[in-house]
């Protein structure tokens, strides 16, 4: 399994750099000979999660950001924790086998640290999947010890520019293999144990948060509200910092039509929150916009997509609030339900308490469905035609829907203005600015 | 011959919304307005502009008893004197004493009536001729229309109402090269015998003028002041009260028309940039090199009956952005819904005869309103957004949408008092042809 994956991984590096020099050719014609051609960097880049098996928005995030620097010219070898990374060409993807796990030894990190409840809790708010939580054993500590344990291994053929890595989980991987390889080390911040949770961090993984970001030599956080949650919580000076906002690349797949008889066709308005059910993501405040919104209007549906661990607490909390016919949880969704969902949706909503970005805000406005964001989130820094409330605010949130579902010219609006931040907020535009980051690191 | 200084500012604030919410929309009493901020934002440009501002062209009038100045004070400012500022209209009144400054007439809603709804149209600019008349005992002879929306249509209700003068923007699409210094003629033309019966009913003035001049703004010297006195990347920075007179003299011609927002002084150009001083120069230098001032209706008499171009504007004009039309106000679709919401109320609400309705239905028409929903500018990453007191066009809708809701709910349970007579109502169906008629260009261009 290693060796054919070694040896698909050297045959793309060779296809990526052929491509690599055909644009310098092509630039070649173009361009005065005595300009010389940029760099050709390589970044070695240690991810946790990658589609198809991802839980949020880190692996979309991860991906997009992989296909950007490739498309911008620079050359990825990505090591992954478990065999999930999808194949594409020119990526070269690596993470250990079965064998290279068996020989490391990693003490179990969860004892000492959380009971078992906590633990769960923790695993789910820190995006690991429930597969990936199976492959490693239910240990997260332990998984993380042991992809850092391997990072060398599994990278000492390469010869990397500079090291990039993703969330607190990787960040030793990546200060381990920047040490070998003797390369710059760039730790890239999705979120923070504080987002994850309510501002009330497990000591052990802020620790290790913190511990990564002193030693990293540069910083790329997704939003100005992430730098500026690095520079309060984490103490990190703050031109230490660069901000590059995640980017969008829209894929158009045909949505089913599974879910519109499902939810009642297409006469009742219908009113989404997709996310992981979790408290950063504030799905607590969705029921409360729900509540109010029904008060004045019992014709609007509601729907909760997605699963977590506060599911049982919000099937109890709809039952208390007599909401049990007019809000629906669908639980998790494959893509096309997602889009479909996304499409049938006259508004969506997305509460979050602390929202480094908010990726899925720039889904629902490719599907041209209109959003109100929790001014407490990344995204709100980019998204003009929006309603961006605080999270607090339910009334007003309940306001800012009913008033899109009675205004047809207002959901019109809000719905042609803007993808305009889609086309500016691509991920080739996106991984051009991590480019120019390696840039000057290496020189 | 050295042309006259014809300077005319604008000044106007409109009732901001409050945070409504759909949770009020029915219930007894609900206030539209923000009296908070309204009184606030009155105050502040009082310190830095109105009151400062009056005070220097006070000093200027009575020491230079041939300087002249005019200004266009809309009926929703007047009001908010009353509310905020009794000590702004006292200063106002002192300039009116001195009899060198004039009073233009306007909507007095700052509305944008003159496209929308003619017998509004009349009705506003009569209550505004009434209140000046009431506070600053002079009647207007000239009419200035909401942010200098033009058309030929426009001059000649105005000619009939009994206006001599009208204000434009000097836009260069219309001027085809010739100068904006001159005063120009609309073309003549008569207009359906039902609009003017209706303007005849509802003539502010005494009797419809024969003749009609149009003042057109000039806009490159007006601008220099009113936008580029204090940016520093401007070849002209920084601009001495001399080297500006310099460039009106260099213009030529009859008139130089200097028209900007009253509000340039102090508050769009603060006093540390030296705006205050500029002004106060001017009067001197120009008394030194034989520039003369005048103001709008001065013009108009000393033109007389001498011949002019046309100015033939068949498509509305305005003094708004670079493209000088109306899509600052109607440039998208939350902006027509609510134009197209405000305006569709004029019948029911005038038909319960509530005095109280028909008031919040007009401070609702306030231009400003729908130039807050523009998201013209608001494209992502645009710096040049406008400046609003709402945090974006779509909360300038949500608020104005729930502020209609109601006003619609109001005429809609009220008593209809004033059923309306044959008259009225075929009144009404005249003007509509006659209004889709004046906004046909318009709506050509935007499909």
């Amino acid at each position: 399994m290693h060796h054919v994956s070694n040896f698909y991984g050297n045959l793309i590096v060779l296809k990526s750099q052929e491509i690599w020099y055909n644009h310098e050719i092509s630039c070649n014609f173009s361009q005065p000979k005595n300009i010389h051609p940029p760099v050709a960097f390589h970044t070695l880049m240690f991810g946790w999660e990658y589609p198809p098996l991802h839980s949020g928005g880190l692996g979309v995030a991860c991906q997009g950001l992989v296909r950007g620097l490739m498309r911008n010219g620079v050359q990825v070898t990505l090591v992954l924790p478990h065999a999930s990374g999808q194949a594409e060409p020119g990526l070269d993807i690596r993470f250990p086998t079965d064998e290279q796990c068996a020989t490391v030894n990693v003490p179990s990190l969860l004892q000492p640290y959380d009971g078992s409840a906590s633990y769960r809790n923790r695993l789910s708010a820190a995006c690991v999947p429930q597969e990936v939580g199976e492959l490693y054993g239910q240990d997260l500590g332990e998984a993380v010890e042991r992809f850092t344990a391997l990072s060398v291994e599994l990278t000492k053929n390469t010869d990397p520019d500079v090291v990039h890595c993703h969330d607190w989980m990787t960040y030793d991987a990546g200060i381990r293999a920047a040490r070998h390889h003797e390369r710059p080390l760039v730790a890239h911040v999705h979120a923070t144990e504080f987002d994850r949770t309510d501002f009330h961090p497990n000591e052990w993984i802020a620790g290790r948060e913190r511990h990564g970001l002193l030693a990293a030599d540069r910083i790329i956080a997704v939003s100005g509200y992430t730098r500026n949650m690095l520079v309060q919580h984490y103490g990190i000076p703050e031109d230490k910092i660069a901000v590059v906002h995640n980017g969008h690349d829209a894929e158009r797949i045909e949505a089913t039509d599974i879910l519109q008889s499902q939810y009642g066709g297409t006469e009742r308005p219908l009113v989404l929150f997709l996310g992981r059910l979790t408290v950063q993501k504030n799905p607590w405040q969705f029921l409360e916009i729900a509540h109010r919104i029904h008060a004045i209007d019992p014709h609007v549906q509601f729907v909760l997509a997605g699963d977590g661990p506060m599911l049982g607490t919000l099937i109890e909390r709809t039952c208390d609030l007599g909401l049990q016919d007019t809000v629906i949880f669908t639980g998790k969704l494959s893509q096309p339900e997602v889009r479909s969902l996304f499409t049938r949706a006259n508004c969506f909503v997305m509460p979050s308490l602390s929202e480094p970005f908010g990726l899925v805000a720039l889904e629902a406005i490719a599907h041209n469905t209109p959003v109100i964001i929790s001014r407490q989130s990344g995204v709100a820094e980019v998204l003009d035609h929006a309603f961006k409330v605080d999270y607090w605010d339910a009334d007003k949130m309940a306001d800012c829907i009913l008033t899109i579902l009675r205004e047809k010219p207002l959901a019109d609006q809000l719905v042609s203005e803007a993808p305009g931040i889609l086309r500016r907020l691509s991920w080739q535009n996106q991984a051009a600015h991590v480019r120019s980051i390696y840039h000057q690191l290496i020189q | 011959m050295t042309p006259n200084i014809c300077f005319y500012f604008q000044v106007h604030q409109p009732y901001r919304l409050r945070d409504l919410r759909i949770t009020e929309i029915g219930r007894d009493g609900v206030d539209y307005f923000d009296h908070a901020k309204n009184g606030a934002i009155f105050r502040k440009v009082a310190e830095k502009c109105y009151l400062p501002a009056n005070a220097l062209m006070l000093e200027l009038l009575r020491q230079y008893p041939a300087f002249r100045i005019s200004y266009s004070l809309s009926g929703v400012f007047l009001d908010q004197c009353e509310e905020y500022g009794t000590d702004v209209l006292a200063s106002f009144q002192a300039l009116a004493a001195t009899g060198q400054v004039e009073f233009l007439a306007e909507t007095y809603y700052h509305s944008l009536a003159s496209i929308r709804s003619l017998p509004e149209f009349c009705d506003q600019v009569s209550m505004h001729v009434s209140r000046i008349q009431e506070l600053f005992g002079k009647t207007p002879r000239v009419f200035r229309n909401t942010e200098l929306i033009y058309k030929n249509e426009i001059a000649q209700m105005a000619r009939e109402m009994g206006f001599e003068g009208i204000l434009a923007e000097g836009a260069d699409h219309l001027l085809a090269g010739r100068s904006p210094n001159e005063p120009f003629r609309p073309p003549r033309f008569d207009l359906p015998r039902d609009v003017s019966r209706l303007i005849a009913d509802h003539r502010p003035l005494t009797k419809q003028s024969n003749d009609m001049l149009i003042l057109l703004k000039n806009y490159r010297l007006s601008d220099d002041v009113a936008f580029r006195f204090s940016d520093r990347s401007w070849i002209g920075f920084p601009l001495t009260a001399d080297t500006f007179t310099d460039w009106l003299i260099a213009g030529g011609g009859f008139c130089v028309n200097l028209f900007m927002d009253y509000e340039t002084f102090g508050e769009h150009q603060w006093a540390d940039t030296g705006i205050f001083e500029f002004i106060h120069a001017l009067p001197r230098i120009w008394r030194e090199r034989g520039v003369g001032t005048a103001t709008p209706s001065q013009i108009v008499d000393a033109w007389a009956s001498r011949q002019t171009h046309v100015y033939d504007a068949h498509a509305v004009i305005s003094w708004a952005d670079i493209e000088r039309d109306l899509s600052a106000w109607l440039g998208n679709r939350i902006q027509h819904a609510a134009v197209d919401g405000i305006y569709g109320l004029e019948q029911a609400v005038k038909e319960t005869g509530d005095p109280e309705l028909l008031r919040s239905w007009r401070k609702l028409q306030t231009s400003d309103h729908f130039y807050h929903m523009s998201t013209k500018y608001w494209s992502d990453g645009d710096v040049h957004k406008y400046f609003s007191p709402y945090e974006s066009p779509y909360e300038a809708y949500r608020r104005y949408s729930h502020a209609l809701c109601d006003l619609r709910q109001r005429a809609a349970d009220a008593p209809k008092t004033q059923v309306p007579g044959r008259n009225q109502a075929s009144i009404f169906e005249g003007l509509r042809r006659f209004l889709s008629i004046l906004n046909t260009p318009f709506a050509i261009r935007n499909s």
